[in-house]
């Protein structure tokens, strides 16, 4: 309670901080709280912020479900198939650590400068955390579950949907978690470097024109669809797995 | 050789690509053969400009890299072993964790300028996230036996820090480190190639732009090497200085 106090002081004390000194006469480009809140609202009005959000949404939801689909699916035949882990981990763990956004330029030539190469970019930046997440959260279930499974009579079929998969859920979410963040930097990277509409598109022509307000809208309706992405999966998580205690 | 079945998936990889570079199906625009990015790749290999563009590179990464990782352990640790500064923080570092931050690179270069500056500052910001949150998390989960041990032998409040949450958080800490530095050098790369006069990312793109893709492909086996390496001598140090605890995972 004290704490919570303490919490919410704090924060209104930053905020009022900023609001003073936004006041006073700060640079153009530092606008204070109130005009942010202000200049969202009003692009609430217009149609244009929802075809940017929707454009940026319809590059970011399918790379994301793409790349996370393959990632977990191979992920897992990796974890539990002796022949997947040694055809495939040595290959994912050694390209985990290279940047995959370099790979837009020659993405861009093969498949254009469209949507297309930038979903797959986007589904290529998912497949690692999904991946690797998965592939421990296969690797770590009990042995002793598989056993006494086994000796009760289960096909392999069966240990894998009810001994496996359910062991491995809260790390598949947790990389699914990660994949999501990613999902959102990789299209808003792509969208600066190059694209026609999308919320990276309006800030790059915002800061290209100086309006400093576009450019403030466009960071708060990034930040709150990534905020709303991160809180749904956590839903889910928490409706999925009633059993596990998230700790993020 | 436990990744043989690898290389030969790698080898087969490339063997496929020189064919589709070779069948004249398609322009070598698209698909330079190998031998011309290996060319390019000594070309850049073996004269000093391509040594300025990967120090201008590195030179953010680490910078942005070390910045954040420093800020991020002396909060992660505050925040794992002070529940008021926990309570402080938490709703910041929680809420926008899932929002990118390369948003605010536009304001960024209105504030610190096009050069490296809005850049490291960036760098810094993305690392200062897994470094922060995951050193929390091992702060948090110090053995509370420890703890006591070290009160009844009179130890004070930061001795106890230094030579046991310290110690024990290590391991946490340099599992965040291979998060972050990735990350760092992503986001040097991705800001280069957004707004810049020099480094990798640029190259990248000004190789684009001239429709030089075997210069291209060769810049982007040189990044790749780089990510690698850093990776690797990650974990070599991490191997020296927590040497009690096997690295097993991948993360923690």
């Amino acid at each position: 309670m004290r704490h919570t106090v303490a919490r919410l002081g704090f924060w209104a004390a930053v905020l009022v901080a900023w609001q003073l000194l936004a006041m006073r006469g700060a640079p153009d480009y530092v606008l204070a709280p109130v005009d942010i809140v202000k200049h969202f609202v009003a692009a609430l009005g217009t149609r244009e912020l929802y075809a940017d959000a929707w454009a940026s949404l319809a590059r970011a939801l399918p790379g994301f479900a793409i790349g996370t689909l393959f990632g977990i699916a191979l992920g897992l035949a990796a974890g539990i198939r002796r022949a997947f882990d040694e055809l495939l981990s040595p290959l994912v763990f050694l390209t985990y650590p290279v940047p995959k956004i370099v790979m837009l330029p020659l993405f861009m030539l093969w498949f254009g400068i469209g949507d297309v190469s930038k979903v797959m970019i986007i589904a290529l930046a998912c497949f690692y955390p999904a991946f690797i997440n998965a592939y421990y959260g296969a690797r770590a279930t009990p042995r002793i579950l598989v056993w006494s499974a086994r000796n009760m009579g289960a096909d392999d079929e069966q240990i894998f949907r009810r001994v496996v998969l359910p062991g491995a859920l809260p790390q598949i979410f947790a990389g699914m978690r990660v994949a999501l963040a990613l999902s959102f930097i990789v299209m808003f990277a792509t969208e600066m470097i190059n694209a026609r509409s999308g919320l990276g598109h309006l800030i790059r022509e915002a800061e290209n024109s100086m309006r400093f307000d576009l450019m403030y809208v466009s960071l708060v309706t990034i930040a709150i669809l990534g905020y709303a992405g991160d809180r749904l999966l956590r839903y889910t998580r928490r409706r999925t797995l009633p059993w596990e205690q998230s700790h993020a | 050789m436990r990744g043989w079945r690898a290389l030969i998936l790698i080898a087969l990889a490339l063997a496929a690509w020189e064919i589709t570079a070779r069948s004249g199906l398609w322009s070598p625009i698209l698909f330079p053969p190998l031998e011309r990015i290996g060319h390019q790749l000594w070309l850049f290999i073996s004269r000093p400009e391509g040594f300025v563009q990967t120090w201008t590179t590195l030179y953010r990464t680490f910078g942005g890299f070390a910045a954040g990782a420093i800020a991020g352990v002396i909060l992660g640790m505050l925040m794992g072993r002070s529940a008021f500064v926990a309570a402080l923080l938490d709703p910041l570092f929680s809420g926008t964790y899932a929002v990118p931050k390369l948003a605010l690179f536009p304001i960024f270069i209105f504030l610190f300028g096009l050069g490296s500056l809005s850049k490291v500052a960036l760098i810094f910001l993305e690392c200062l996230y897994p470094m922060t949150i995951i050193t929390y998390h091992g702060a948090q989960s110090v053995n509370r036996v420890l703890l006591w041990s070290a009160q009844n032998m009179g130890a004070t409040r930061a001795r106890t820090l230094a030579r046991v949450v310290f110690p024990a958080t290590l391991p946490y800490i340099f599992a965040a480190l291979r998060v972050a530095l990735p990350v760092a050098l992503i986001v040097a790369i991705i800001t280069e190639m957004i707004s810049s006069v020099d480094g990798l990312g640029y190259v990248v793109t000004y190789a684009l732009s001239s429709l030089r893709t075997d210069r291209m492909l060769a810049i982007v086996v040189v990044i790749s090497f780089l990510g690698l390496a850093l990776d690797r001598a990650l974990v070599a140090l991490r191997n020296r200085l927590v040497y009690w605890e096997k690295l097993d995972t991948y993360y923690v």
